[in-house]
């Protein structure tokens, strides 16, 4: 199956079950739970439904396209359902059929794997979902977001799209991987991951582990910190602010991945990404308190 | 007796982590047995353990998605329960006509009985008859107490882990969606978080596929039968023992066996409701791989385990359960055929990466890796064990250039922590650093000692094979033990979080089991002497303090090794930080423990002991005072035992004592009036007594 496919047939799988279908946010994060739409929406006390993609990029797992499994940057599908719904499982089983996966005819498991996410104050406990011994899927019930407790409890669902296809095509290299094809007066003519992706690949793992400036990436470190900080403090800007920490996760992976940061360092690190993380999710829960919910409100929710 | 009924209780959940389901399992049992005694539900005769078993141990019934108890022989009620209440004196009760006053009509009246049933009686304590009635509680039916309790012992159930889900508060290991409890034939009705107790339960997910049914449980004997024609195979045992069974059989269709790994069987059995063992394979080439490698990276990665061969070596071949009853296409073969070979692309990457550096440039790398915040790196912990090592080589080898060995061992044992394929799994530290030194060439002692220096990892693992592994081993353990100690870091009850008294042991067992003239006393002054720039400590405390930790350890090595409380404890008394001599005390205690003579020599000793115990000891022995024959036979003895070096001669001299003795306490008043005398035949029992504390010290005997 084509990645194109395949992320159209989740969104509209989750469209017909009560999901609004959000975009990724633009800037650079390790992961969808980042996105404000999971950040900010799985606090508070309101239902909220929201399915997208989100490119995902771990500086570390750079290998200049050369690794047949890892890459520096891969895509997310991600699941918000608060709360989370009696018949979440077979929910997501149904999803998987929804791609076309005949479950009689394989082995499904859920694996004890909790989740935690130090930068951002969150953990919850779940499963990796493992389909004849690969793992394809994430399954999370959040307990805290921003260090405060989820009530309701949100389900989360994160899809690897790259591994999923893989998987169901038998590619034994990502980058053979058909994104879709691109039909012109001439034909049709299939465009694969490689020719997309390959050239990015490499760059970026250069950058994240050669030629990323470290002295820039702490400088940078530091101011993103001040203006979240001053934006949250002198002005209750919870949105702006917390992209200031998202900022600062990302310069924070390049650095790690740079071998710039030492064993002892790195806690002391992550504590100031999850410091203003927490401050943006404490204030954005004062401010749902009143009228006007940025991310909860109808309308409002996918659009960024 | 009335008939029993059995219950039935099942918990079906979303999926519970394998590790809780025994702890919970365990736990309600515990919880459930408690409830019943304090109802009077137990039968007669049913023996209570602190875990909540009983005599004939409970089904095991645990499977991913359930947790299920069946425990039969639960009357259908309480008994009844009889009561005695005394009222008024009868003299209030009764006027003189024999008729009831108003008083005792209240009091038949307060207890629901007619006035004919009051007797008088004087019941204890009282001064005269009074009125007394029997009240008969009718017990309650156990439904209706399982109903009220169970609702109450499942929330109570301890979950470290515990997790929340949807809008409810209530808390448990995992989202319970079905409720399943029967007495007998009866719904037990309880209702936990929402969920209301029924006779059915849910099968095998793929099961419900084409039945979209529940399935009916109709009594709790039929249970699991029903689950097994739905899919699941609710006994974790069976399910064990199913797939060791066909792991077997596949390994021997292969031409191997399985490379044993009891740890992974029951983890296999913990995660699958319906086991099948699957066969896939590899592409040879990841053959050239270590095997350590392979079967770690299969272990972990898949939960698979690796076929041998004869002579050890691997096949290109997997085995691992998946959670159904078949393969009908293949796909679970070829899924996992697949993840794995990019699992094994990925340990060959890590293989080829750091084999381009020799493993000596990690060792400038090792100042960036923290051992422990006061202790500092790992390039700090090798310049001490290096240390250490020179310390104690030297006391056990002349030989310079096997010296040099053990120091070059010492040096780059550590190395591999900083390589790639230590990073992906944490577990082959040591078996890396050897690997890679083999490659490179180094030679056979260095890198046979540094792979194997981590063991022993536990109590069942063995010491390393070599004399240098054995080393390196204790000097590595040695300073972590000690360095610690030297922080303040010192384990106490439960609480030991890095396993100091593991490392401790190991430490104790290659001493034990190598026999080097290496006393514990020596092992601690040369540690403390090389983590001395670390410590906060005072020495004096951290010396105090080591010396307690290794006597306990040495205690709980005898213990191993399976000598008898008494030669425990009288062999150590005199003595424990000299392995060697201690375990040469034991053997010679153990076997004349079984000397005829033993059992009036141990007397004598012990009657020694008892008329010294007030005296001071008299060096001085003046032999020519003794006038009976018995004692200065005892002196003559004595002297020759005196001059004896080893234990079992002496032990042997010893049991010649045994008669000598009993004629010298017959013959002979110890305390007599003759101060000379008497100053003579103390100091004789003195420096006899020295003679038996060579060997033990027996009035810890028995």
């Amino acid at each position: 199956m084509h990645i194109q496919e395949l992320i159209l047939r989740l969104q509209r799988f989750w469209a017909d079950r009560g999901c609004l279908i959000g975009q990724p946010y633009d800037l650079e994060k390790g992961a969808g739970t980042m996105n404000p739409l999971t950040f900010f929406g799985a606090l508070g006390s309101k239902p909220w439904n929201v399915a997208y993609v989100e490119p995902s990029r771990r500086p570390a797992d750079g290998r200049y396209g050369e690794n047949p499994f890892r890459v520096y940057k891969h895509l997310q599908f991600q699941v918000i359902l608060k709360p989370s719904p009696a018949k979440v499982q077979d929910l997501y089983i149904e999803s998987l059929e929804a791609l076309g996966i005949d479950l009689s005819k394989h082995d499904l498991r859920f694996e004890e794997d909790n989740w935690e996410s130090p930068s951002l104050g969150a953990w919850g406990v779940g499963w990796q979902v493992v389909l004849d011994g690969m793992e394809i899927s994430q399954f999370t019930y959040f307990q805290q977001v921003g260090g405060l407790d989820c009530r309701p409890v949100s389900a989360e669902l994160t899809y690897g799209i790259e591994r999923i296809c893989m998987f169901l095509g038998g590619y034994d290299n990502i980058f053979d991987l058909v994104h879709g094809n691109v039909t012109t007066d001439d034909g049709v003519f299939p465009v694969t991951y490689g020719q997309m992706r390959q050239r990015e690949e490499f760059e970026l793992s250069a950058y994240s582990f050669e030629h990323a400036d470290i002295d820039l990436h702490r400088t940078l470190f530091d101011a993103f910190e001040k203006e979240g900080w001053r934006l949250l403090n002198d002005h209750g800007h919870f949105l702006s602010a917390y992209e200031q920490a998202l900022k600062m996760s990302h310069t924070f992976n390049v650095l790690d991945a740079r071998g710039a940061v030492s064993t002892t360092e790195r806690p002391g690190i992550i504590k100031r990404v999850r410091d203003l993380a927490c401050a943006c999710a404490r204030a954005y829960l004062e401010h749902a308190e009143g009228a006007a919910v940025p991310v909860e409100a109808a309308g409002k929710g996918g659009a960024q | 007796m009335s008939a029993t009924k059995t219950f039935l209780l099942e918990l079906h959940c979303e999926e519970i982590p394998a590790r809780f389901l025994r702890p919970l399992h365990v736990e309600f049992n515990h919880s459930y047995f408690k409830f019943m005694e304090k109802e009077s539900l137990l039968p007669t005769g049913m023996a209570v353990t602190p875990y909540g078993t009983v005599s004939e141990p409970l089904p095991d019934f645990m499977s991913p998605r359930k947790l299920a108890w069946r425990i039969p022989g639960l009357p259908a009620a309480q008994p009844d329960q009889t009561e005695t209440q005394v009222g008024p004196p009868q003299r209030m009760c009764v006027d003189e006509a024999g008729k009831p006053t108003i008083q005792g009509l209240k009091f038949a009246e307060k207890w629901g009985v007619e006035f004919s049933a009051v007797r008088f009686e004087q019941p204890a304590g009282k001064k005269e008859p009074c009125a007394v009635v029997t009240i008969t509680k009718p017990g309650r039916p156990t439904v209706e107490l399982l109903a009220e309790a169970l609702p109450g012992l499942i929330a109570g159930l301890h979950v470290p882990k515990a997790m929340r889900w949807g809008s409810s508060e209530f808390e448990f290991v995992r989202p319970i969606r079905n409720i399943l409890c029967l007495f007998g034939e009866q719904v037990v009705p309880i209702t936990v978080d929402g969920v209301a107790a029924t006779n059915t339960t849910w099968g095998h997910r793929l099961f419900h596929r084409q039945h979209p049914e529940p399935v009916k449980i109709a009594t709790p004997e039929s249970y699991e039968a029903a689950l097994e024609a739905a899919g699941v195979v609710v006994s974790v045992e069976v399910r064990r023992q199913r797939i060791a069974a066909q792991l077997e059989t596949l390994a021997a269709e292969a031409g191997g066996r399985v490379v044993a790994d009891p740890e992974l069987l029951d983890t296999l059995a913990e995660i699958v409701e319906f086991p099948k063992v699957v066969r896939g394979d590899f592409p040879s080439d990841f053959l050239e791989l270590p095997k350590e490698v392979l079967v770690v990276s299969l272990r972990e990665h898949q939960k698979a385990f690796c076929i041998e061969q004869a002579d050890g070596a691997l096949l290109p071949c997997f085995l691992t359960a998946a959670n159904r009853e078949d393969d009908p296409e293949g796909f679970v073969k070829a899924g996992n055929e697949w993840v794995l070979k990019a699992r094994l692309y990925d340990a060959r990457f890590f293989f080829a990466e750091d084999r381009k550096h020799p493993l000596a440039d990690r060792l400038e790398k090792l100042k960036a890796l923290t051992f422990q915040r006061e202790l500092g790196s790992y390039h700090e912990k090798t310049g001490r064990v290096v240390a250490l090592t020179k310390a104690l080589a030297t006391r056990l080898s002349t030989d310079d250039a096997h010296i040099d060995r053990a120091l070059e061992a010492a040096r780059m044992a550590k190395c591999d922590l900083r390589t790639l394929m230590v990073g992906e799994f944490p577990e082959l530290q040591g078996v890396m650093g050897g690997e890679y030194l083999r490659h490179e060439g180094a030679h056979e002692e260095v890198w046979k000692a540094i792979k194997e220096h981590y063991r022993p990892i536990g109590a069942d693992d063995a010491i390393p094979g070599t004399p240098m592994g054995c080393l390196l081993s204790l000097c590595d353990k040695l300073d972590t033990v000690a360095g610690c100690f030297a922080v303040g870091l010192i384990p106490s009850g439960s609480k030991d979080p890095l396993a100091l008294r593991r490392a401790g042991q190991g430490i104790v067992r290659i001493l034990w089991e190598q026999g080097w003239p290496l006393t514990l006393a020596d092992l601690v002054e040369a540690a403390l002497k090389v983590v001395a720039p670390k410590a906060t400590k005072p020495e004096a405390e951290t010396r105090e303090a080591l010396l307690t930790f290794f006597k306990d350890r040495v205690a709980y090595q005898l213990e191993l090794a399976g000598y008898a409380g008494s030669v425990r404890r009288s062999a150590s008394a005199v003595g424990w930080m000299d392995l060697v001599a201690l375990k040469a005390r034991c053997e010679a205690l153990s076997a004349f423990a079984e000397d005829a003579r033993f059992a009036s020599l141990a007397q004598s000793a012990k009657r020694i002991g008892n008329i010294l115990k007030d005296e001071m000891p008299i060096e001085a022995f003046e032999a020519a005072v003794l006038q009976d024959a018995t004692e200065r036979a005892l002196a003559e003895r004595l002297k020759a035992l005196e001059a004896t070096g080893d234990h079992g001669t002496l032990l042997a001299a010893l049991a010649d004592l045994a008669e000598p003795l009993e004629a010298f306490f017959t013959a002979v008043m110890v305390k007599c009036d003759d101060p000379a005398l008497r100053a003579a035949r103390l100091s004789l029992l003195h420096r006899l007594r020295q003679a038996f504390l060579r060997v033990a010290d027996f009035s810890l005997w028995q």
